[in-house]
């Protein structure tokens, strides 16, 4: 009989070094947020300043969606492919809200979040108690659903097949126009992005976001020590549909109207070019991600329809070969070359007896 | 009376269509275990291969046809050789396949525009005609899908069930280790399977782009018909494909035609969650499906 | 005609053989006597291919077969009925058996060589049409052992053929594997005892965690009681 005493089993502490404010510099954080700040005001004296600015914009936009996917899909294992279907249904609340009901789109926003996250408690009873190969079912089905009933259904959804096309965007009063409201549209893009990645992080590293982790290595394990499969696997549906929804009712407000072409294939390789190439299931991969593709964007548009392909490509490709994408890679890269050493781990406490 | 002959027409037509997708569908499942994306890719491959020769070589349909197969079906194992096996008995192999199937689809679906345009191509039908029967048209092409379908569901059976090859796809479905100290070659095997399986998505493109104008994504809806008849049935087994699908079709039929084409989709839908709740492995399902 | 040298293998990284020699001779029935978990089957399977070994190199006929894939090996006529069985659940007994005649040139006599199976065990062509799924534990060894037989085999590579068996269901499969060993074909059996072996081995091997300690003719070795305890337990 060994002397060793067991400790009352407790729940785990919440991991204090995982906290962000451990985890990555304040110095760093407080910067990026500075120059985030700072930044269109430097770029509006630019003449591609402006176009700069809706650049950032619009990666605001697919970062959120890129890092909500990747949170069910990277961590969670989820296989859903209905992101932009939650995407349009963010949209398409906020749209309605505005267009039909005369609804100031600063409250109709949000609501976006809200009827987005409602979807995906509907879409995730059903789904989420099943293997993953029934939610890529499932998720496609709703995808296509959402898909046919924006074109058909009735006409102030569908718009006479073709969506909400004149919505009324984003106003801050009537004089701001030109490169100041592009400015305070930056803001706001940036404040939902800072907020959305903020949430995700705090989700990953909480214990929703460890046990996920762990449902998605080992599920038999994780769900023998007691973990609610279904339970943490719909939460996190929900969190990431709710960003997802909220980002879809931005953009609507945005671009001043919701189209239903976003049902088509670019959008969702995009989005998944993103997640695969910045780095499946890590944190700051799908903002890698959607920074890559975007910034390629510009140039890669050139070729036209040579970019869907050669995108195509390289999905696959890195899926086979390279499944963990580029963000273990620059971060492997970084820690060999640059990061300073890391201080030892605590020595474990000394409580065994004699074996 | 016409309603209902419609109804029915198009019940059977549709089943024979979701039947043939879902075929190749479920083989592939059965045996190597992956969710092949790519299925509706392959039908377009196939579709373009056909219309490729029918318009650019100005040879006959019935020589478009074969070719169209065998070009699908060759594509099929090249996929296989480039991204199925190399991630074999991989732990991310559920991962790999699935993004990568993905990816090819939209590749194809990129260079179909590249190489022909986005405009719809009018791929022509290996059986023109049609009569009427009580005001509804019943075209000879339906006829032959229909019959064609039929013919290769009991041609894929008699294959797997009395075939020294079948029965080894059968082996090596079950039983992968065993299947390999019989000197049976389990990748080469797999490879096979795929080939057959985009051989009949293949077929399955060139028959039905005389419904529908060929466009670069003409086989995504399809392949998510597919899916859903697919896992209606129970993925692996040909008995479920073949008869989920026809229950879908019918099913789907008679609601485009009774209460409109707008509630035909979300029918199909409720259908499906409704099985998937009663009865996650489908109708004939072999698989494992865990419940919480 | 099978010939094993300095064979390591192990899994996950930690090494379960530790450089084993070990050879079969024509017509030989060889045993590897020892202990559950140091290494018996990780032995077979190392040898036909479905475990990569880390070091060492097996011949089989003058022939190098230590990379080769496992239905190569197979085909080359090294047979392994596995431990476990391995049958196919979903398929019938007949169709098992012809699975283990898939190999081209031995398809075309499977029909003769079924009828030899038959000859062993009468009962598999009564029950031809059974899911295997459905068979008791003997039964199934018994088919798993035709299933090898179906084959051309030159050497039978048999891994605990009594796990979980009767004694009495136990005595028939040997008395079974005696048959085909008088038919020629050569034997390597891995086996945690001693008891039944002795009609079948001309040569013994000890295997202790991962190691051949000692090898000798079987009469000699099996009738030592004091080392045979020793190492079996």
């Amino acid at each position: 009989m060994s002397s060793v005493t067991v400790a009352a089993p407790t729940r785990p502490a919440l991991d204090e070094a995982a906290a962000p404010w451990k985890r990555v510099p304040l110095y760093a954080i407080g910067g990026t947020i500075v120059g985030g700040i700072v930044l269109p005001l430097v770029l509006v004296r630019l003449d591609i300043g402006t176009y700069l600015i809706t650049l950032l914009i619009l990666f605001f936009i697919q970062a959120v969606v890129a890092q909500a996917w990747n949170l069910i899909m990277g961590y969670g294992g989820i296989y859903s492919f209905a992101q932009v279907a939650l995407f349009a249904v963010g949209g398409w609340t906020s749209g309605v809200l505005v267009h039909s009901l005369g609804w100031n789109p600063f409250v109709a926003v949000l609501f976006s979040p809200i009827v987005a996250a409602i979807a995906a408690l509907g879409i995730g009873l059903p789904t989420l108690r099943l293997r993953g190969v029934y939610v890529v079912l499932l998720t496609l089905a709703f995808h296509q659903l959402a898909r046919v009933f924006t074109v058909t259904g009735p006409r102030f959804i569908s718009g006479g097949g073709y969506g909400l096309v004149t919505v009324q965007t984003f106003s801050f009063g009537d004089n701001v126009i030109g490169d100041q409201r592009t400015i305070y549209l930056y803001y706001l893009a940036g404040f939902m992005f800072a907020i959305a990645t903020f949430v995700i992080w705090r989700v990953i590293h909480s214990p929703l976001g460890v046990a996920v982790s762990a449902l998605r290595d080992s599920e038999t394990y994780g769900v023998s020590r007691g973990i609610n499969q279904f339970r943490i696997r719909l939460l996190l549906f929900v969190i990431s549909a709710f960003f997802t929804g909220l980002a879809g009712g931005y953009a609507t407000h945005y671009n001043g109207g919701i189209s239903t072409t976003i049902f088509d294939f670019p959008r969702i390789i995009d989005l998944l070019a993103m997640i695969v190439i910045g780095g499946w299931g890590t944190f700051a991969g799908p903002i890698l991600g959607a920074g890559i593709v975007i910034g390629l964007d510009q140039y890669l548009v050139a070729l036209g329809d040579y970019r869907e392909l050669l995108l195509g490509l390289i999905i696959a490709g890195i899926a086979v070969f390279a499944p963990q994408g580029l963000w273990p890679v620059i971060r492997g890269l970084y820690e060999k070359y640059l990061a300073p050493e890391a201080p030892p781990p605590p020595a474990p406490a000394r409580s065994e007896g004699t074996s | 009376m016409t309603l209902l002959v419609q109804a029915i027409w198009g019940g059977v037509l549709f089943g024979a269509v979701y039947g043939l997708m879902a075929l190749g569908l479920t083989l592939v499942w059965g045996a190597v275990r992956f969710l092949n994306l790519a299925h509706g890719a392959i039908f377009t491959v196939g579709a373009y291969a056909a219309y490729w020769v029918v318009s650019s070589l100005n040879l006959p349909i019935l020589i478009a046809l074969p070719f169209g197969v065998l070009v699908a079906a060759a594509f099929s194992y090249l996929m296989h050789l480039a991204l199925i096996r190399p991630v074999l008995g991989k732990p991310g192999f559920d991962n790999s396949t699935l993004i990568a199937t993905v990816g090819i689809s939209i590749s194809v679906s990129a260079a179909a525009i590249l190489i022909f345009n986005p405009e719809y191509k009018v791929v022509p039908a290996v059986l023109p005609g049609y009569f009427v029967i009580s005001g509804v048209q019943i075209t000879n092409q339906g006829l032959l899908v229909i019959a064609t379908s039929l013919a290769l569901f009991l041609l894929v059976y008699l294959f797997l069930t009395y075939t020294r090859q079948g029965m080894a796809v059968r082996a090596v479905s079950q039983q992968m280790e065993a299947a390999s100290l019989m000197s049976i070659p389990v990748e080469r095997t797999y490879g096979m399977v795929i080939a057959i399986s985009g051989a009949l998505a293949g077929l399955a493109g060139v028959l039905l782009s005389p419904f529908f104008f060929l466009n670069p994504n003409s086989g995504f809806n399809p392949m998510i018909q597919a899916l859903i008849v697919t896992i209606f049935g129970g993925l692996g087994s040909i008995r479920g494909a073949l008869v989920a699908g026809f229950v879908l079709g019918i099913f789907e039929s008679f609601v485009e035609v009774f209460y409109g084409v707008a509630w035909a989709q979300p029918g199909v839908f409720v259908l499906i969650i409704l099985m998937l709740i009663l009865r996650p492995n489908g109708l004939f399902g072999i698989g494992e499906v865990r419940r919480l | 005609m099978l010939e094993v040298k300095g064979l390591s293998a192990g899994y996950a990284g930690s090494e379960v053989l530790h450089g084993i020699d070990l050879v079969v001779n024509e017509h030989e029935g060889v045993i590897v006597l020892g202990p559950n978990g140091h290494g018996k089957s990780t032995l077979l399977r190392a040898i036909t291919g479905l475990l990569r070994p880390t070091a060492g190199q097996v011949f089989f006929n003058g022939k190098e077969i230590t990379r080769w894939r496992p239905d190569v090996i197979a085909a080359a006529g090294v047979v392994h009925i596995p431990q476990g069985d391995l049958l196919f659940p979903e398929m019938t007994v007949t169709e098992n058996l012809l699975m283990g005649a898939f190999h081209r040139p031995t398809w075309g006599e499977r029909k003769e060589r079924l009828d030899r199976v038959y000859e062993l065990w009468p009962w598999l062509k009564d029950r031809g049409g059974q899911l295997t799924r459905t068979l008791s534990g003997g039964e199934r060894r018994m088919l798993a052992l035709g299933r090898g037989l179906m084959s051309k085999a030159e050497i039978l590579l048999i891994d605990e053929p009594s796990l979980g068996l009767t004694p009495l269901t136990t005595q028939q499969i040997y008395a079974s594997i005696q048959k085909v060993k008088e038919s020629g074909i050569a034997l390597l059996l891995a086996d945690e005892n001693a008891n039944h072996v002795a009609g079948l081995a001309d040569r013994v091997y000890l295997l202790e965690t991962g190691s051949l300690v000692r090898e000798g003719p079987a009469d000699t070795l099996l009738k030592d009681q004091a080392l045979l305890e020793s190492y079996l337990g």
